[in-house]
């Protein structure tokens, strides 16, 4: 089902939680609303359960405007930050809840419920669990049985609020993979709240990068991480180095330093230039002055890419760099080590749309 | 070499250590026994004492005036009377007391803390003022009273006067048991109930209901004791007819004036033996709470 987001504000008290937002929604895809705390993620998703009301706009699902149909007739399955799971049920009840308090007309017989539930535990593989109660399951069974209870009531929507927030790293990642085979299989449209990038960028077709209530940015994960268009973005989706100077005539220049950024030809006296860490070119030897000179204060060597902290010796500012180990290997190079690096690839924000 | 140094520089840490531990539990075993020796000396003198008393002048001219003295008509009017009132009351309590909660424990509004100190009100009130402010408000002189006597309603000195005076008192039982326990749970289950496709009344019977029941078992148990013992209250609105508006406490009270010490003592005892039992199955809801 698609759903469009029509020009929604809400504000809590003073608090403006989300200011005129707009979105459309195709059919079958799965979105990340990504931000940090705050930003108003949590409140869009639960105005669209209809568990949240809203002051202005309204919302389309499949071109119809369903702002006013309550929540328990909206049809969307939601898997809550910490499942919300009824304590007092089993996990087999849990999961037939939803077909269980349909009305008779519409109710499944006993037997449909039954052979439904027990289908959806073997999908989320919990078959042997189904007498269990909610306290005794760890916190990915919970989850689990969080989302087969949501698809229980074959939703034509799954929002899923902080789905992997409360779990350890590896169950994380497992469940990551798993809900991104289940939208493969059901092609149910979904939306996720997360303010993990990583999360985001490993799950989503599509990243809506929300910040302050607005939205920053919608785009394929590639695209937000390459091609940001705020340094709000810039800097939520990975590490980031800074370098503030002086643009004038495609060249950023800070004492020494000066580096080309062909795409900007007009001047202006402040700008910070904005470079990744793999991005950044250690060199030993200093070739011209687009290279400065960097103390290096730690390395990092877990994995196949070496972290590298460097501090300049030109300003008082810290730089991190990331280099594959066979690059390092060949640098030879230690703690406490004189190198000089070079940003490969820079992107200028100026400072109008300096919001950090 | 550092091998011998080592130990001798543990050992004598852990033996002080462990003297300590040992002279810090003695002195604390002191403190527990004695403790417990005055709470078992205060509970015999305050509680068992008096309760064996009880049992002991009721019985003590033979099972037979006993047995009659509770099967007097009168007694068994007022007995009747309070099961009536407890009746009325508890389940009565039991919503009023539920939708208190869930109305300031779900919703947000403005007065919410009004609401929660007025809950309080009857255990901050004398009962004896409370079945006043209903005489004032009910009785022939009082603020409603014309209007009562001209359409042919009794109040005071009746079954609703009693009823109205014992849910007041008896009222912040079951609220006060569930607002914390309903704030603990939050609204999650129930906002998951919601967009599952059940209704209001189905989330209510389903999820919120069992998640709360010993909660409200437990408010509704104190609730019941504390509608039978109501005396205060009671006293003033009931009027003492006898066989009519005489509830168990109040039967008692005339027993007990007209020196008949006997037969005040076995009704008592019967009240006695409804309190025990309260006890009991509090101390069982609590135990099967605790258990779940």
């Amino acid at each position: 089902m698609s759903i469009q987001i029509q020009n929604v504000s809400r504000a809590f008290g003073t608090f403006q939680a989300l200011k005129d937002i707009s979105i459309d929604i195709e059919s079958g895809e799965l979105i990340a609303l990504l931000g940090p705390s705050g930003s108003g993620k949590t409140t869009l998703l639960r105005i669209l359960a209809g568990l949240e009301g809203l002051d202005e706009g309204a919302i389309l699902f499949d071109g119809q405007n369903i702002t006013n149909v309550s929540p328990k007739e909206r049809g969307v399955g939601f898997v809550f930050q910490h499942y919300a799971l009824f304590r007092h049920m089993t996990v087999f009840d849990n999961v037939a809840y939803g077909l269980k308090v349909r009305p008779r007309k519409t109710r499944p017989s006993k037997d449909e419920i039954n052979k439904k539930v027990r289908d959806l535990l073997a999908l989320v593989k919990l078959d042997n669990f189904a007498d269990r109660y909610p306290a005794q399951l760890s916190g990915g069974q919970r989850q689990r049985v969080a989302l087969a209870r949501a698809l229980a009531v074959e939703p034509k929507v799954l929002l899923l609020d902080e789905p992997f927030g409360a779990l350890d790293a590896k169950v994380r990642k497992e469940l990551r993979r798993w809900l991104r085979k289940l939208h493969n299989e059901f092609h149910v449209t979904s939306i996720f709240v997360t303010h993990d990038q990583e999360e985001a960028l490993d799950v989503a077709n599509r990243i809506i990068v929300m910040n302050n209530g607005k939205i920053e940015q919608v785009g394929t994960p590639e695209e937000v991480y390459e091609h940001p268009n705020s340094p709000f973005v810039y800097d939520f989706l990975g590490n980031v180095n800074l370098f503030r100077g002086r643009l004038h005539k495609g060249k950023l220049t800070q004492g020494q330093f000066e580096i080309d950024v062909p795409t900007y030809l007009d001047s202006h006296y402040e700008v910070v230039g904005y470079v990744r860490p793999h991005d950044i070119q250690i060199e030993k030897n200093q070739l011209n002055n687009e290279s400065v000179a960097a103390k290096i204060v730690h390395i990092h060597m877990v994995g196949p890419v070496v972290q590298i902290e460097l501090k300049r010796e030109d300003v008082d500012e810290y730089l991190e760099a990331e280099i594959p180990k066979e690059h390092y290997k060949k640098l030879g190079i230690k703690n406490g080590d004189t190198v000089f690096i070079k940003p490969k690839q820079l992107k200028v924000f100026v400072p109008e749309d300096f919001s950090i | 070499m550092t091998k011998p140094l080592n130990v001798e520089h543990d050992s004598p840490s852990i033996a002080g250590h462990g003297a300590t531990k040992s002279y810090a539990m003695q002195e604390s075993m002191i403190v527990k026994w004695s403790l417990i020796a005055i709470s078992l000396v205060f509970l015999a003198l305050f509680l068992i004492l008096p309760l064996v008393s009880i049992f002991v002048t009721a019985l003590e001219k033979g099972w037979a005036t006993y047995v009659a003295s509770i099967t007097d008509p009168d007694a068994l009017a007022a007995i009747k009377l309070t099961l009536t009132v407890v009746l009325i009351v508890v389940p009565l309590n039991a919503i009023f007391g539920i939708v208190a909660a869930w109305a300031i424990t779900k919703f947000s509004f403005k007065g919410k803390n009004v609401l929660i100190t007025l809950i309080d009100l009857p255990f901050a009130v004398s009962p004896v003022i409370a079945g006043l402010v209903f005489i004032l408000l009910f009785g022939a002189q009082g603020l409603f009273g014309e209007w009562l006597f001209q359409n042919d309603i009794k109040i005071v000195f009746a079954l609703p006067g009693i009823v109205i005076a014992t849910m007041f008192v008896t009222f912040p039982f079951v609220a006060r048991e569930l607002i914390p326990l309903m704030q603990m749970q939050g609204i999650t289950e129930e906002e998951a109930s919601i967009s599952l496709g059940a209704s209001g009344w189905k989330t209510f019977f389903l999820v919120t209901l069992p998640n709360i029941k010993w909660g409200l078992l437990y408010g509704l148990i104190l609730c019941n004791a504390r509608t039978i013992g109501e005396f205060g209250a009671v006293s003033v609105v009931s009027g003492h007819i006898r066989g009519m508006t005489n509830t168990m406490p109040l039967h008692i009270e005339i027993l007990y004036n007209e020196y008949q010490f006997t037969a005040a003592f076995a009704v008592a005892s019967l009240m006695s033996i409804l309190a025990i039992i309260t006890i009991i199955i509090k101390n069982f809801i609590e135990w099967k709470a605790k258990d779940e």
